[in-house]
């Protein structure tokens, strides 16, 4: 006999796990693939098993084979590591002995998803998921403003800060086609947010581009080039920020098969891709004191990159899943599954400023500002294993290959990646009619050394040695009392 | 000619090339020549003849090291005649714009002329005339035109045109105009002036402390290395070693007679200096064929010459101290020009060196022409790649020169004043018939003793007047860095 909470105890744990979660991580890319704890414990091979709420994240076909109402909190901790050595760097450039961390303040960070399923009849099984499929979150900003220009993160004009978050809210209907064979379909809203930080005015890019059009003012008779490059390093160092938020919609749809004869299931999963519509704000901060100030103006520089309004556009990828599992193993669930992200949808997130170079004298802001990716698609392979041990006790192993997106020349502080090797193990011990489970995941990042000719102007190249801990705990109860849903099941 | 070396020069030589081969050896760090500044006085200003003007300043070491390593440059340059006082002569009255000058700057030309302007900074911020403690504190004042010909050259450098912006912007020493360029590399070329003031007034105790001005040095190279500029300091050229003073016998070449008629005439031991001064009179006597009293400045006794090399040696101390402790590399600018005063170079068909008319030195006689300003950027050049690894290629010198008045400058040569042409205004009448007779004798002992060896020998005594401006005393002084210089002016240690 198990421990038997009250459902007034079940809803204030939930809240509490609810308001923990800052729903941030990081992803392959900035996918998140760990957003159930039963199934991270299994590699995330889950697609073909989808046998709990997280079934609305793998394969919200899945639902249609729980019976009765679940609730379902699944909560995530992400400790990254994250190290980059540069190849090369400016001349003088102070670099830590191992060189730069790229983890964020705080190590901890917490990732949250809530399921809820409620069977409505033999046929139909109604779920709502709340998870955030994507997300992302790098900090490579290791100085102030006012340090000295060559003690500050080398790769700083390549970006300091990204933050990206993408919660789906996602209603689930799904339908048992026979007693083995299922179809789901959710339409999701989507609330995304993003915020971007970077330095500019890079002496050895952007700023040259001020300088070209000074040179001939400031150097007369000297080589164009020559004189930018000179000018370059009079300007200060500027800071862009740029957040912005979107609501859109999106949708989940699965398919699984069950085969009793075989013990063998299949799923498939496809969850779409999202077009975001950014609105929001861009802000530009710069150093004082620098050289040229007193000759251009101390206003100079703010009136020509106008804090604003701005638009934008911010494409996730969909995902497409298949999966099989069988159990007819000496008591263990075997699983694997195939995973595709067509990260070729970002290749670039377009920026549109209201007050440009165009419609404004003086603003050296264009129409728009293209920052390029160029990702490539994803890949996954996941595969995993789950025996029960106990009635009340049910172990997990995994192992999870994670072919990143990222080309080299994207590598850099706003997105460090590489591929990944990760190991995971986890468990469920059931009290009554709640369960408890628990993963750990050992994610080792392939060291990763770039060398792309066009990044040596923000000295993104070099070595990227990251690895990551991630733990997540969960908690799925029944909910036999529901009052809303009793009626509707009348 | 005849260096005049005390054992304390040298050791101080020897530890201060020592000190600097060890620094070049560790040296490892990356050159980056984005934004070179230059911190000087008249040398590194390009200084020649009689001012400082466009005709030499777009052809000094610092212009050429530029051009070399493929990097903006952009100087203060000035109109014809030039501006500035000339070492040893008396300062003159600050005429500016003096004829043919406009606008005494010299303004890139634009397609069109309207809108020709001068640059809004320039990154040679060298100075004539500025010791370490002017480039430290001295800034522009306006007017622009000052009664001061130091303040005006400071103007016409440092604060042109800031001085005639309706902005207010700020006005700087030359140390604060190079930090405010950011640079990635800095060559600082000070303390050159402070020790051509001491020789030239024949006044050692003019030469600074050196443990002060040691003090002050390091503050400007700290300074420099904190925006994190590779800093290249040179070290002090030993202004007996220019031409500006000759000993007798280098002298009579210049002034065309034997060295014995100076030496008897003026009262003067082999080991003595005549400065350019000196020099100037004597010839303007021996054209009215007389020998008379010199005015003061005309003569550096050896004892004096010891005692400013011994403390400039100490000034170039502190210079190697300074560069080792804050990071900086040093360019021995002292030894190379060493190098020329011992032995001259040859470039193309003719040996230049560091006489008067020699071809190294202008007529100032204390700052190269544009063939010597092309060696030494060579030189450091050729030093550059070999501290930081790169690859700049060298200036062909011979090609400098086949464009350089300076280099065309011929000695007289031949003893056309004798001692019989020649009469003593303030002394003996016949002093210089009896250091004739003596020279002669002691000639013809000479060749007595040579022939008696079977040895070919020209026993004239006009004939020494013909050898080689390089002496035997010259070769014995000390001679650190051996240096091999090429026809096409590729210089290596």
């Amino acid at each position: 006999m198990g421990v038997r909470l009250s459902w007034r105890r079940r809803g204030a744990l939930l809240l509490g796990m609810m308001g923990a979660s800052a729903l941030s991580c990081f992803g392959s890319a900035f996918s998140i693939n760990e957003l159930g704890v039963r199934a991270s414990g299994m590699g995330t091979a889950f697609t073909a098993v989808a046998d709990d709420g997280s079934a609305l994240f793998y394969n919200p076909a899945g639902i249609a084979f729980q019976p009765g109402k679940h609730l379902q909190m699944d909560s995530l901790v992400v400790v990254g590591l994250f190290r980059f050595t540069p190849s090369a760097t400016p001349v003088g450039q102070v670099v830590p002995a191992n060189g730069y961390s790229q983890s964020i303040k705080p190590h901890f960070i917490p990732v949250a998803s809530m399921y809820a399923t409620a069977e409505i009849n033999k046929k139909f099984t109604f779920g709502f998921g709340m998870f955030t499929p994507f997300g992302l979150s790098a900090n490579s900003t290791n100085f102030h403003d006012d340090d000295p220009n060559l003690t500050k993160f080398v790769g700083r004009f390549a970006g300091t800060r990204a933050r990206l978050e993408e919660f789906w809210f996602q209603p689930t209907l799904a339908y048992k086609i026979t007693d083995n064979m299922s179809v789901a379909v959710g339409p999701a809203f989507v609330h995304t947010h993003l915020f971007i930080e970077q330095s500019f005015l890079n002496p050895l890019d952007d700023g040259l581009t001020f300088g070209r059009q000074a040179a001939n003012t400031i150097f007369p008779g000297v080589p164009k080039e020559q004189a930018a490059q000179v000018i370059a390093r009079l300007l200060p160092e500027g800071r862009s920020r740029i957040a912005g938020t979107a609501n859109t919609v999106g949708f989940s749809a699965g398919f699984l098969y069950k085969s009793p004869k075989y013990k063998t299931n299949i799923g498939i999963n496809y969850r779409s891709a999202v077009t975001n519509h950014l609105s929001g704000k861009a802000s530009f901060a710069f150093g004082k004191g620098y050289t040229l100030e007193p000759y251009v103006g101390s206003d100079f520089l703010f009136k020509a990159f106008p804090n604003q309004d701005i638009k934008g556009t911010f494409t996730t990828p969909a995902t497409y899943a298949i999966g099989i599992s069988n159990t007819s193993i000496a008591n263990m669930r075997i699983s694997f599954d195939f995973r595709m992200q067509d990260y070729k949808r970002f290749s670039s997130v377009p920026l549109n400023f209201g007050i440009n170079e165009v419609n404004t004298k003086g603003v050296a802001l264009p129409v728009e500002q293209r920052l390029r990716f160029d990702f490539q698609n994803s890949y996954q392979y996941a595969f995993g294993v789950e025996r029960t041990i106990s009635p009340t006790l049910t172990i997990r192993a995994g192992y999870l290959r994670d072919q990143s997106p990222v080309p080299d020349k994207s590598t850099g502080p706003l997105f460090p990646d590489a591929n990944r090797n990760s190991y995971m193990f986890g468990g469920t011990a059931k009290r009554g009619t709640t369960e408890y489970s628990f993963f750990y995941e050992a994610m080792n990042f392939v060291n990763r050394n770039t060398n792309v000719a066009e990044n040596n102007k923000v000295f993104t190249n070099g070595l990227y040695d990251n690895f990551a801990h991630l733990a997540g705990l969960g908690l799925r109860f029944d909910m036999p009392q529901l009052p809303s849903l009793k009626k509707f099941k009348r | 000619m005849q260096f005049q070396s005390t054992k304390r020069s040298r050791f101080l030589r020897a530890c201060l090339i020592a000190v600097v081969a060890a620094g070049a050896a560790q040296a490892q760090a990356k050159l980056d020549t984005t934004t070179f500044v230059v911190l000087g006085e008249g040398l590194a200003a390009g200084m020649a003849n009689y001012g400082l003007n466009s005709t030499f300043q777009t052809r000094n070491f610092p212009a050429v090291m530029a051009t070399q390593m493929n990097t903006a440059f952009p100087q203060p340059l000035i109109q014809p005649p030039g501006i500035g006082d000339v070492i040893g002569y008396p300062q003159r009255e600050v005429i500016t714009p003096t004829l043919p000058q406009g606008t005494v700057r010299v303004f890139p030309e634009q397609p069109n002329p309207n809108d020709n302007a001068p640059p809004v900074f320039v990154l040679n911020l060298s100075v004539p005339g500025h010791k370490l403690v002017d480039a430290i504190n001295l800034r522009p004042v306006a007017p622009i035109v000052q009664k001061d010909m130091k303040q005006t050259v400071v103007n016409m450098i440092l604060g042109f045109p800031q001085l005639f912006f309706q902005r207010t912007v700020p006005l700087w020493s030359q140390t604060e105009y190079a930090k405010a360029m950011f640079p990635t590399m800095a060559l600082v070329e000070l303390g050159y002036y402070e020790a051509l003031e001491a020789a030239v007034a024949g006044d050692p105790t003019k030469i600074p402390d050196p443990v002060a001005w040691g003090q002050s040095y390091a503050q400007v190279v700290q300074s420099l290395r904190q925006l994190q500029a590779q800093v290249i300091v040179t070290t002090i050229p030993n202004p007996i070693e220019t031409a500006y003073f000759a000993n007798p016998r280098v002298a009579a070449s210049i002034v065309a007679t034997a060295p014995f008629i100076l030496t008897a005439g003026y009262q003067l031991t082999q080991n003595d200096y005549i400065t350019r001064k000196g020099m100037e009179v004597i010839a303007t006597q021996f054209w009215n064929r007389t020998i008379g009293p010199l005015p003061a400045g005309s003569i550096l006794r050896a004892n004096v010459a010891a005692d400013i090399t011994n403390r400039v040696n100490a000034l170039n101390a502190q210079i190697v101290n300074a560069a080792k402790a804050n990071g900086a590399v040093v360019y021995d600018l002292n030894a190379f020009l060493h190098k020329i005063y011992v032995t001259g170079v040859t470039v193309g068909t003719r040996s230049i060196n560091a006489d008067y008319f020699g071809g190294f030195y202008s007529l100032d006689a204390v700052y190269p022409g544009p063939t010597g300003h092309a060696l030494i950027a060579n030189d450091i050049l050729a030093f550059l790649n070999q501290t930081y690894k790169t690859s700049f290629s060298l200036v062909d010198a011979k090609t400098v020169a086949a464009g350089d008045p300076v280099f065309a400058y011929q000695k007289p040569g031949n003893g056309r004043y004798s001692g019989q042409q020649l009469r003593v205004t303030d002394g003996p009448a016949d002093l210089l018939l009896e250091a004739e007779a003596a020279a002669a004798q002691e000639a013809a002992a000479e060749a007595a003793a040579e022939s008696a060896a079977d040895a070919p020998v020209d026993t004239s005594a006009e004939a020494n007047l013909d050898e080689p401006a390089v002496d035997a005393a010259a070769d014995a002084a000390p001679n650190p860095t051996e240096y091999t210089v090429t026809d096409s002016g590729t210089a290596a240690e």
